[in-house]
């Protein structure tokens, strides 16, 4: 600031011509970049040389005859007066590069999906402990949700394929309707997510199959496979787990089991 | 040597974060600014207010300005664009006032009257710097003379006014500078301390 203060308060005895003439150049777009580059540096921070570069314009309005235009800078005082209130480029970190920087509508779109992105962070991290939590209770209830009334309690039922996303949950046909629901290539025709019932005894595999399919998405696949394992793992005969549907009457009301 | 390169050191400085810039920017192409919008305007305040829109406007979209162009070029089609929206919003706009306005001339003359704000101060300060301009002119040395007046008033570049006057570049630069310098001077002498004052006293 000391610097700018002692520049601006430079007498004219001090100035210097090659920077002067530097200064004529660069206004008429003939200086070379690196010099334009230095110049600029200064002409930012010295209010003389800025005073001097408006009296350039000036002189050029004048020579032309330029009638009806008041030879002052009110213009730019006024622009300056509103810029000065208006948003800073302020990109810092792009500031080796030249492209263009965000306008201020974009400059606050981009705050906006910083801040979502600091809220999502700790969202989805919830998601993924939720998701291990989930996990470690299935290894934990593995010893009791073998036990064969819930065996004998839960349809027939596709649960799983090695991967998380074919999860298959779905109401338990007959074996007829099973195989009429499977497309040639042995793919299910139809996928259902199962929602909660009122059956106690097989209540727990099922919220637990319904928690892992609904939150799948949010969690990572480390997760889900463990999860996958869990459900799997419940079925101590080694078939997949069914969990009933409610949409399905029979398994609402009760209904005994078919048998595959 | 470059053209419009200084300009766009300029532009990119404002696009990094320095306002200084724009300012240097807006104090280089105000008049010619003014000048484009009274093509469209006839009253020069309203000019100027158009002026000062169309360079906020500008200020706003530099951002997306990549330079292709020339900033004055980009500048130019901001200001006629400002001027024309302003006179479609002008001509939308109900009129406030109890006067037969149908007749264009008429009613140029009294929204000079009713809007023009330039007191007579600012409009003499405007004839005393012409007349101080054109009289350091008319004292120049010839070559120097032609040297500005082929730049300011014909647009020509250095290279161009080099071939008209037939000496390098390098000399140009200095006709034009040490013209300029002169009738700085001059203006300096009358004004003490710059452009500063004059806009006090404006």
């Amino acid at each position: 600031m000391s610097d700018e203060r002692h520049s601006s308060e430079r007498p004219s005895s001090e100035r210097n011509g090659e920077r002067d003439s530097q200064l004529s150049a660069m206004f008429d777009d003939e200086l070379p970049a690196a010099e334009c580059e230095l110049l600029a540096r200064r002409l930012v921070r010295d209010d003389a040389l800025r005073a001097q570069w408006s009296r350039y314009s000036m002189i050029g309005a004048a020579l032309r005859a330029e009638r009806g235009i008041a030879l002052h800078d009110r213009v730019a005082t006024r622009v300056q007066a509103t810029i000065s209130q208006e948003v800073t480029y302020d990109n810092a970190a792009d500031t080796a590069s030249v492209r263009a920087v965000t306008a201020p509508g974009e400059v606050l779109r981009r705050a906006a999906s910083r801040r979502w992105t600091r809220l999502a962070k700790p969202m989805f991290g919830a998601g993924i402990a939720a998701s291990v939590a989930a996990a470690s209770i299935l290894f934990l209830r593995e010893g009791r949700d073998t036990q064969p009334e819930i065996l004998a309690a839960n349809p027939l039922a596709a649960v799983a394929t090695s991967t998380p996303e074919s999860i298959v949950v779905t109401n338990a046909p007959a074996p007829a309707q099973l195989a009429a629901n499977r497309s040639s290539n042995g793919e299910p025709s139809v996928y259902t997510t199962p929602s909660p019932t009122s059956q106690s005894s097989i209540v727990p595999p099922a919220r637990l199959a319904n928690y892992v399919v609904a939150h799948s998405e949010y969690s990572g696949p480390l997760s889900r496979r463990m999860a996958l394992l869990g459900l799997v793992g419940t079925d101590s005969s080694g078939e997949p787990v069914a969990t009933p549907d409610t949409d399905d009457p029979n398994a609402a009301a009760g209904a005994p089991p078919r048998a595959q | 040597m470059t053209t419009e390169e200084s300009d766009l050191v300029l532009v990119k400085r404002v696009q990094r974060g320095d306002k200084s810039a724009f300012d240097l920017l807006v104090r280089k192409y105000q008049h010619k600014v003014v000048k484009l919008v009274l093509r469209y305007v006839r009253n020069p305040a309203e000019a100027e207010d158009i002026a000062q829109e169309a360079f906020i406007k500008a200020y706003r979209a530099l951002p997306q300005f990549r330079g292709d162009s020339a900033f004055y070029t980009w500048m130019y089609r901001i200001a006629i664009n400002t001027a024309k929206n302003s006179l479609a919003s002008r001509d939308r706009s109900p009129i406030a006032y109890d006067l037969d306005l149908t007749d264009p001339e008429e009613s140029h003359s009294v929204q000079t009257r009713l809007q023009d704000p330039d007191t007579p101060e600012g409009m003499a300060l405007t004839e005393e710097i012409r007349g101080i301009v054109n009289s350091a002119i008319e004292g120049l040395p010839e070559e120097l003379k032609t040297a500005i007046v082929l730049r300011e008033l014909d647009g020509l570049s250095y290279e161009e006014i080099a071939a008209a006057m037939e000496c390098p570049v390098g000399t140009v630069r200095s006709r034009i500078f040490r013209a300029r310098e002169a009738i700085d001077k001059r203006l300096r002498e009358v004004f003490e301390g710059g452009l500063g004052r004059t806009e006090e006293m404006v």
